[in-house]
């Protein structure tokens, strides 16, 4: 373990990822510090005006939404739109800020749930054998034969409207990678001398499983999960871009980026003019999916000497 | 010179170190013996002694992070360690030639048997492929291998070990070397395939007057075929003499104790001696002499001074502080229960 | 007379072997063929022969890791072949095993306390966790290991050492007969004895019945009561120790101890060399499976099988040679 925590901060990728990790896990967790809420649902971003087309950074808020706030008692902690404003007013600098905290729960919630659901089919596939392996693993292969990116289309378009539903669509395409990998890794291990010395001793099959294999297989399947943590992010961004996922106004970077789908271009004679709309999102999400890969990488080259028998 | 024997090779103080992250190993540190032409030496050791490091240090086949850094090889009154690698090719093969343990490790899975000879033929004389194709065949039959004309278009994973270990040493020996090294050529190997191939080593061997160094850590193999015998322990000789004097008249208490450890079938052994302790991690040794720490004979200096070879009598080396109490143990009668 | 702890019956082991894609059985790894022998109390059998005989599947076959194909293992009076895994489960305190290699038979990520103390955590002996360590500390202890080092991890340990951990694994729940697979095989020379030393007198400290198994005679002469020889899968001969080196009968068994190279350079035998190598388990002889490789051969040897019969008191024997019955 300590060699791990070792090797982590050699390596100046590795570091890097660290670094940006921490950053966000201190925005997401300083979130109401940061941009404090302006309603009781901190994950619907306040507008700051009624216009359509995106204000530039720096835009206060106009005197429209500020008479709501006032005749609702709220009070109003701040009213400046620093990265500016997407479409429908809808404030950036907050949406990037709680959209941490959304990020984090996306990438987390799916990611330990389609590991969860590999790891238990691909090792009782493993373990077993026989004809509860071949049913299983056609199990996968059909689920692994959906494009990924369309099944998530199809199954939150058929589930209706929601990150709840996003997620559960992510999860139920996104486990067939554990599962197979446990596979591999069980089918090696269960030849070992000391599965075959705790049957000798008696010891329950599912106990086998539980504390001789999978503390040896584990680890691979720890680094791919942590690679995928970005992937589920972007994927949850790609689905709300095209407009299924999360509700309108929700703090999400996909949304975010999805609200700037009509003013990418900018307006005639002024390319780029909108570029606030998707360059902050955009950033935060490359920087998320970065730091997650540069750790998970580093996690795998740790790996791979353990392999070869440090251990 | 012993027996009007031509000496082929002398080893004096060889050291091949390992440069490693962790330190350094001193794989082999001061090793010295003799080969007769014609005869076999037999180097005896354990796991870690640097038995089979000297070997690669003799044919200067260790790559980073060894490092022969030590010592002299004369070969035929030439030092090997200062030949250039050109030079050296010139002799792996053809003068020199070496077998290993595990046949499947050290022959080309994806090669013919009957190339990987004929490649060893090719390299060393001017002949055409096909005429080393069929000196190829003609070996497979001298090492015993059945219908060769068939085998020498096998594969290595299509033979059994003992026949794989055959067609290692037919590609050993098909350019007639002076020198054989065997680095535990039967370890692997059925005890009833292991006589098979002993006999044939032999034979091989009386048939042009060539010699062996035989590594082994199996004492029972090295009374059959040893003339003279090297025993290794941590990177050095610690005993070196002919065959009987070492079962019969040992001086070093690892000898003594290996030789009365061991269960064997020839004497009815009440119960096995035991060389407390294990075998040395060769990051760190021990201070003074490297056996110390299981030695039933060590006393204070043992811990401090490294002992040097010294000859004892005629022919006999020993590295020991002690030797006059191990003869005593000797004039006992070593071997339990006999 | 001592009593009869295991009875094997007419073991049979045959492994199949699959090819194609639609894994067809094309063919049958003969591994064990019809093997009977008892194991009487508080002995050491010494079950040898070389690779492919069957040694080693026999004892697994006998703790039924592996499942056996056909035939009979009765323990204490028990069928143990036919009981259900709940009951096998049970009876698994009483047959435990030793394995041969010291470096896969430990779970390299458990600290040795809890491997030791995995047998009894698992049939609920010494359910308070400080008594249960407490046992394993003076297992260790009586193994040759502190006690101090029970929170370290196989990789701490040299080989040797991780061999007396895995006999006081097996020590752990007190069995009554122990299959040690070739024990000191993967070991250095030099640790050996101490391991050998140490089953000894362990067996003599707690009552213990062996069968050991292991391809090296001088050690099965050492340590063994009686001998049972096996190749490709057939026992060739069963004797008392004394008798069988005495009186080898077997041609095969002749040429394994004439094979086996003895340190001492005056010793003189007979040669016995054997030509060709072991057939494949796969594809055994017909008759006899020795008879391509035996110097004694006659012709009913390559048509028909010998049986295993009494020659004289304890002594049995697979071979035509000896059948009083052919004329």
């Amino acid at each position: 373990m300590n060699r791990t925590i070792r090797k982590l901060f050699s390596n100046t990728s590795s570091l890097v990822g660290i670094v940006l990790l921490f950053i966000f896990i201190i925005i997401a967790v300083f979130a109401p510090v940061i941009a404090p809420p302006l309603s009781d649902d901190p994950y619907q971003i306040p507008r700051m005006s009624w216009d359509i087309p995106p204000q530039p950074p720096g835009f206060l808020m106009s005197d429209n939404i500020r008479d709501i706030y006032v005749v609702m008692g709220t009070e109003i902690k701040w009213d400046k739109a620093i990265c500016g404003t997407a479409e429908g007013g809808y404030d950036i600098f907050y949406g990037l800020i709680w959209g941490t905290r959304t990020a984090f729960r996306i990438g987390l919630i799916t990611v330990a749930f389609a590991a969860l659901i590999g790891v238990f089919i691909g090792s009782i596939s493993a373990y077993f054998g026989g004809w509860i392996d071949e049913i299983l693993m056609r199990i996968t292969d059909i689920f692994l034969s959906f494009p990924f990116l369309v099944a998530a289309m199809v199954l939150t378009t058929i589930l209706g409207r929601g990150l709840d539903k996003v997620m559960i669509a992510l999860i139920t395409f996104g486990w067939m990678g554990y599962a197979r990998l446990i596979r591999g890794s069980i089918l090696l291990a269960k030849e070992e001398i000391y599965v075959m010395a705790a049957k000798a001793l008696g010891v329950k099959d599912v106990k086998i499983i539980w504390k001789h294999l999978l503390p040896n297989t584990i680890f691979p399947v720890m680094v791919q999960a942590t690679m995928n943590i970005g992937s589920m992010v972007i994927t949850a961004a790609a689905l709300s871009f095209l407009g299924v996922g999360a509700p309108v106004g929700y703090a999400d970077w996909g949304q975010m980026v999805s609200f700037a789908r009509n003013w990418i271009i900018g307006s005639p004679g002024h390319a780029g003019q909108y570029w606030y709309t998707v360059f902050y999102p955009g950033i935060f999400i490359v920087l998320f999916v970065l730091a997650w890969n540069l750790v998970g990488d580093t996690l795998r080259d740790i790996l791979d000497p353990r392999l070869r028998g440090e251990l | 010179m012993i027996n009007d024997r031509k000496l082929l090779l002398a080893v004096k103080d060889l050291k091949t170190y390992f440069f490693t992250e962790d330190g350094v190993v001193k794989a082999v540190d001061g090793v010295d013996f003799e080969v007769y032409q014609g005869e076999t030496l037999g180097i005896v050791g354990e796991s870690g002694c640097g038995k089979s490091v000297t070997a690669f240090s003799i044919l200067r086949l260790l790559d980073y992070p060894g490092k022969t850094v030590g010592g002299e090889v004369i070969f035929k009154g030439e030092n090997l360690l200062k030949k250039t690698e050109d030079e050296m090719r010139g002799i792996r093969g053809k003068e020199i030639a070496i077998i290993f343990q595990e046949p499947m490790t050290a022959l080309n899975p994806v090669l013919t048997i009957g190339f990987q000879i004929a490649e060893a033929l090719m390299m060393h004389f001017e002949i055409s492929k096909k005429e080393a194709l069929k000196k190829s065949v003609e070996l497979l039959k001298k090492v015993g291998i059945p219908i060769p004309e068939q085998r020498v278009n096998e594969y290595p994973h299509q033979l059994s070990g003992g026949m794989r270990q055959r067609a290692m040493i037919a590609m050993a020996m098909s350019c007639d070397p002076i020198l054989l090294i065997a680095d535990e050529p039967t370890t692997a190997l059925d005890v009833t395939i292991q006589a098979q191939i002993l006999d044939l080593m032999m034979a091989l061997l009386r048939e042009f007057d060539g010699s062996l160094i035989m590594i082994t850590h199996d004492l029972g193999v090295i009374a059959e075929i040893a003339d003279r015998i090297a025993i290794m322990y941590a990177g050095k000789v610690v005993e070196y003499a002919d065959k009987k004097t070492i079962f019969h008249h040992p001086l070093h208490p690892y000898t003594l104790g290996l030789l009365t450890s061991i269960p064997r079938l020839d004497v009815e052994m009440k119960r096995l001696n035991v060389i407390p302790g294990i075998v040395p991690n060769p990051l760190h040794f021990p201070s003074g002499c490297k056996f110390n720490p299981r030695c039933q004979f060590a006393t204070d200096r043992c811990k401090k001074e490294e002992p040097s070879l010294i000859k004892i009598e005629e022919g006999h080396l020993v590295r020991c502080w002690n030797v006059d109490k191990v003869v005593k143990e000797v004039k006992k009668g070593f071997l339990v229960g006999v | 007379m001592a009593n009869s702890l295991l009875q094997v019956k007419n073991l049979v082991k045959f492994f199949p072997i699959k090819k194609g894609v639609f894994r067809k059985t094309v063919g049958w790894i003969q591994a064990v063929d019809d093997v009977s022998f008892e194991i009487y109390e508080g002995e050491t059998l010494g079950l040898v022969g070389e690779s492919g005989c069957g040694k080693t599947t026999t004892a697994l076959s006998i703790l039924r890791l592996e499942k056996p194909t056909k035939g009979q293992v009765v323990f204490e009076g028990r069928d143990i072949t036919k009981m259900k895994k709940s009951d096998m489960r049970k009876e698994r305190k009483n047959m435990q095993i030793i394995f041969q290699d010291p470096y896969s038979s430990l779970d390299p990520r458990m600290k040795i306390k809890n491997i030791i103390a995995e047998g009894m955590l698992t049939h609920n002996i010494l359910k308070n966790t400080q008594e249960r360590y407490k046992k394993v500390g003076e297992l260790l202890e009586r193994v040759g290991i502190p006690a101090g080092y029970m929170d370290r991890f196989p990789h701490e340990f040299s080989g040797g050492q991780r061999q007396r951990i895995g006999i006081a694994r097996a020590l752990a729940l007190e069995p009554k007969i122990i299959m040690c697979d070739e024990p000191v095989s993967a070991l250095d020379v030099s640790i050996r004895s101490q391991i050998i030393n140490l089953l000894k007198d362990l067996q003599e400290e707690y009552s213990l019945t062996y069968l050991f198994i292991a391809h090296d005679l001088s050690v099965i002469k050492y340590i063994s009561d009686r001998v049972v020889v096996m190749y490709l899968g057939k026992i060739v001969e069963i004797a008392d120790k004394k008798e069988f080196f005495n009186d080898t009968l077997h041609p095969y068994a002749q040429a394994l101890i004439s094979a086996v190279p003895v340190p001492n350079p005056d010793y003189k035998k007979e040669r016995i060399i054997l030509q060709g190598d072991v057939p494949s388990p796969a594809n055994p002889p017909k008759g006899c499976r020795f008879h391509p490789r035996c110097s004694k051969i006659m012709k009913i040897c390559s048509e028909i099988e010998p049986k295993l019969i009494e020659i004289k008191e304890g002594h049995f024997v697979a071979c035509h040679l000896y059948d009083k019955t052919l004329k």
